[in-house]
């Protein structure tokens, strides 16, 4: 009869090991921490970009009609775009449809690395034409144009380092994928990975009406 | 599979819809920096970028659906804080000229 008993509590004990101890939402919540300390970090510079705007906003509105607005906002469609295979690449795993998945990730990877490379050919150019921070060039110019540039440099090279190590992150994910270590029953760092592409969007969405549509 | 797991799962439809919406608002930017409105310009900018990131932070990243209240205070805490860095920077700036 003890035995019996002591039989029962075994496999409840084995029930409980084999289920996989791990916290879904806390893990979220701790992609959101992230995320809001994101938003206070790029926030810090946007004020330092307003402050200088409203001191200058004259040589603001020069310097920027010198930035390629159709290149810009291509690069913004690129961006939105990369954010929906992203969000569906995940519903895709949630769903159990692993090669959609793969096939929606490696696009948004391959959207992520095109952004890139407009945002090194917009750089290329202004660096041809001798624009860029501490160049001779640049430091003839008004004070606010300094400033814009600077900003402008700061700004999008901080936003392009966020896009590559997501690539990187994205690139992770695949394997994970391919592994069918990330499936239908546990997707989680794949949708914490895809919060920190959509914040790294956001960050896009205002960047580009501050820095290419100013009137 | 948990109930609130399906909850949260999106349909391919919607995040098409959400994608088309953005890039209407996108093109809207565009062009509203072509009229001659002054100092709103900025202002309008700005409101259509807010609008642009409510619907990715609700559809794409699913903020509409998250059921714990601590995910909900997450954006209006930040902006919150962020407001307060605003004011507090310019309330120097606009008081610095009369300093000589």
């Amino acid at each position: 009869m003890i035995s019996g008993r002591l039989m029962k509590e075994m496999d409840e004990v084995k029930e409980l090991v084999s289920e996989e101890v791990r916290d879904d939402t806390g893990a979220r919540l701790g992609m959101w921490l992230f995320i809001l300390s994101e938003i206070l970090l790029f926030g810090g510079m946007f004020i330092l970009y307003s402050g200088y705007r409203y001191k200058n906003p004259v040589d603001f509105h020069h310097a920027s009609r010198e930035l390629d607005v159709i290149l810009g906002t291509f690069n913004t469609i690129v961006l939105l775009t990369s954010s929906l295979s992203m969000a569906a690449s995940v519903a895709a795993t949630q769903r159990g449809q692993r090669r959609l998945s793969m096939v929606l990730l490696m696009a948004t990877m391959a959207l992520g690395l095109f952004f890139l490379a407009i945002k090194g050919f917009e750089w290329g150019t202004k660096i041809e034409h001798g624009i860029y921070p501490n160049s001779p060039t640049l430091l003839a110019r008004a004070k606010g144009e300094v400033l814009f540039f600077g900003l402008y440099y700061m700004m999008t090279g901080l936003h392009g380092l966020h896009i590559l190590v997501g690539v990187c992150i994205l690139c992770g994910m695949l394997i994970f994928i391919a592994k069918n270590k990330m499936n239908r029953m546990r997707f989680v760092p794949l949708e914490n990975s895809g919060l920190y592409w959509h914040l790294v969007d956001i960050i896009w969405i205002f960047l580009y009406p501050l820095f290419y549509l100013i009137t | 599979m948990k109930p609130e797991e399906e909850i949260r799962k999106a349909r391919y439809k919607t995040y098409a819809l959400v994608w088309m919406t953005l890039i209407i608002l996108t093109g809207i930017t565009l062009s509203a920096a072509g009229w001659e409105l002054g100092g709103w310009t900025v202002l309008i900018a700005l409101a259509i970028a807010g609008t642009k990131s409510g619907l990715v932070l609700n559809y794409f990243m699913h903020l509409r659906s998250e059921r714990l209240t601590v995910f909900k205070v997450i954006i209006p805490l930040v902006l919150a804080v962020f407001l307060v860095f605003i004011l507090l920077t310019f309330s120097d700036l606009a008081f610095r000229g009369g300093v000589r």
